[in-house]
């Protein structure tokens, strides 16, 4: 085994490749979380977008159309969850699962039936999302290595990436936000509609979510498997968590999963039993997280016992 | 006695009301698909109970699905979200299939209580650490248990694919030296599925009955106020969720023992999932869960016949049932005589 070959530049791709995808998750939840929702759907969201993204760009020959229809599709799901949460006080992370078996289920019988498919749905006409060529880079050599041909949904990631910073931290729209999620009561006092604001927040993380769908279906892969989001979602979330739903840190935690994941693609290359190179993302992730929100908690340990009041 | 009548009025409604619109809508897509509905729904009853074997194999599918339901209530009466029911019922398993193969030095009958002791201590082990990491360090037990099932499903396929492996094409055990008498044959349906009724009793006996229960629903229900009583809730909502694994450990031991006499790759897929949908259809009430953990086994096991049957694929039948979930969440009953009470007082 020769660590030269696993660890070169060609890894810091793949790391934020293979990252991208539990990005788009981790900001659909990020975006919830401000509001005090825990979207546990995220993964049924992405599920319910891969599948239409794929079905879409299948029949009507536009990556497009495809897209917008995944996000589309993440939105109606999404507001299934918030109608069920916010007026019909269902426990959010009950529904949320309900929303998630559903679309594991939905997304497999409408591959039966409308597709004519099963387990796996493969198709030269399928369009994927296109990537950005840039004729000038690829003569420089590790930078052109790097940031060249990139899918425009990895691009977008980053774009999405600062636009939420900038909302949620810089915009009156943001600062209800998070209003919303500290305090309700305080924030209705002030004047904000509380359930508009929930409404909102979750209709924009099914928007991501749709999209997160869309890029695992037609950017990462050009394919819809059953099941194909494999805990994505979930790691989504743990990363949010790992965050504290800012979107920057966020995305650090999805680049450490994403970086295991790469590793481990490179190890089992080498030797190394699968199942045990597939199982590290998720023991990475809940190591990360229990040592994030640990040192989280011993920081207001701290910060508690010097504004001791009684 | 009045206002009892009217809560049990409400919870029944609360579940019946989210059937009849799954169901509708269950015939909507049927006849959307060019079926007819009655022969698909004949065809998923007769595939649920005509003869021997679709009925033993009804309750077979039964017998795991009471015991994961049960689990899953278990923890949630503590305030815990338990998805990692099935990572237990996986590990449980293996760990049954690994003693009943190998420490065959002890007398049948002991080994056979061995072989349910480690699936127990494992499982409920596995349990304790996203338990603790709620407790002490507040990481989501949601998020960690759907993660850890994914690390017990890949543990299990390791092992069965590389040092447990039977050398057969599927990846599997070798044969366990012990088994379940099975009480049907020529279906799968075994004793196991006493120890489930006995479990399930039991477990009822203790939420409602000792110490114990009383302690794991005050937490559930107010743990400041539990701590204020006097009561760990740290220490409680862990044991409930080690109490919760184990009964997954013995789920996937019966499986092992009982179904399959050895451990086969991927069994359990689906059944911690399908416990929690039972539980949460009834809103964690213990006592009518297994009801509709019942209904779920026949649906499941009718949705085969009404595939070979009909035209109408059998994933349609888990649409139908997340969607009666995802209705059966909400609370649509109460909610409605709210809005009717405010308009009520509105008027007056």
């Amino acid at each position: 085994m020769e660590l030269g070959k696993i660890f070169n530049s060609s890894l810091i791709y793949a790391t934020f490749r293979s990252a991208t995808p539990i990005i788009y998750a981790a900001l659909c939840a990020a975006i919830t979380q401000q509001a005090d929702i825990l979207n546990i759907g995220t993964e049924g969201i992405m599920l319910i977008g891969a599948f239409m993204a794929v079905a879409v760009s299948y029949l009507t020959g536009s990556w497009i159309l495809g897209v917008l229809v995944a996000m589309v599709s993440g939105l109606v799901l999404a507001m299934v969850m918030a109608v069920g949460n916010i007026k019909f006080k269902s426990d959010i992370c009950a529904i949320g699962m309900g929303i998630n078996m559903f679309a594991l289920a939905i997304t497999k019988f409408l591959l039966n039936a409308w597709l004519g498919q099963s387990g796996t749905f493969m198709s030269p006409e399928i369009k994927s999302i296109p990537k950005v060529h840039i004729p000038g880079l690829s003569s420089i050599p590790v930078i052109g290595d790097i940031f060249n041909d990139w899918y425009i949904t990895e691009w977008l990631v980053i774009v999405l990436i600062i636009v939420l910073w900038f909302v949620f931290y810089k915009t009156v729209w943001g600062l209800r936000l998070r209003a919303v999620g500290r305090m309700p009561l305080a924030a209705q006092t002030a004047g904000i509609n509380v359930n508009a604001m929930k409404y909102q927040a979750i209709a924009i993380s099914g928007l991501v979510g749709g999209l997160a769908g869309a890029h695992l279906s037609l950017g990462y892969s050009t394919m819809f498997v059953e099941n194909m989001t494999s805990s994505r979602g979930f790691m989504g979330v743990a990363a949010m968590y790992f965050g504290g739903a800012h979107p920057v840190f966020t995305t650090i935690g999805c680049l450490v999963f994403g970086f295991t994941d790469s590793v481990g693609a490179r190890l089992q290359a080498n030797g190394v039993p699968s199942q045990l190179v597939l199982l590290m993302p998720y023991v990475v992730t809940i190591v990360v997280l229990a040592i994030s929100m640990a040192t989280k908690m011993s920081a207001e340990k701290k910060r508690k016992s010097s504004l001791v009041t009684h | 006695m009045n206002k009892k009548k009217k809560i049990d009025f409400k919870s029944v409604a609360n579940v019946l009301l989210p059937l009849i619109l799954a169901l509708i809508i269950g015939t909507i897509i049927i006849l959307c698909l060019g079926e007819s509905p009655i022969v698909a729904f004949k065809a998923l009853i007769e595939g649920a109970f005509k003869g021997k074997l679709k009925l033993g194999t009804t309750l077979a599918s039964f017998t795991p699905l009471l015991l994961t339901t049960t689990a899953f209530i278990i923890a949630a009466k503590a305030g815990g979200f338990n998805v990692g029911v099935e990572g237990e019922v996986f590990l449980g398993g293996i760990t049954a299939a690994y003693i009943g193969i190998n420490w065959t030095f002890l007398p049948k009958p002991v080994l056979l209580i061995a072989c349910f002791a480690g699936a127990i201590v494992v499982a409920a082990l596995w349990a304790f650490i996203p338990a603790a990491l709620r407790m002490y360090y507040n990481v989501s037990e949601v998020c960690t248990t759907i993660l850890m099932n994914s690390v017990a499903l890949y543990i299990t396929n390791y092992l069965v694919s590389g040092p447990m492996s039977a050398g057969a094409a599927n990846a599997q055990s070798d044969p366990v030296t012990v088994t379940l008498p099975q009480i049907m044959k020529p279906s799968s349906l075994n004793v196991g599925i006493f120890i489930a009724i006995a479990v399930t009793l039991l477990t009822i006996y203790v939420l409602n009955k000792t110490s114990l229960g009383m302690k794991i629903r005050m937490v559930g229900t107010n743990p400041a106020n539990a701590e204020f009583a006097g009561i760990n809730p740290k220490h409680t909502f862990i044991k409930a969720m080690m109490i919760s694994g184990a009964i997954g450990g013995i789920a996937g031991a019966i499986e092992v023992l009982g179904v399959h006499g050895y451990f086969l790759n991927n069994f359990a897929t689906g059944l911690g999932t399908n416990g929690m949908l039972a539980a949460l259809i009834v809103k964690n009430n213990i006592v009518t869960a297994p009801a509709i953990a019942f209904f779920i086994a026949v649906l499941k096991s009718g949705a085969m016949g009404m595939q070979q049957a009909t035209s109408v694929p059998k994933s349609l039948v888990d649409t139908i049932t997340a969607v009666f979930i995802i209705f059966a969440c909400m609370e649509l009953i109460g909610n409605f005589r709210k809005s009717k009470k405010k308009t009520d007082e509105k008027q007056a």
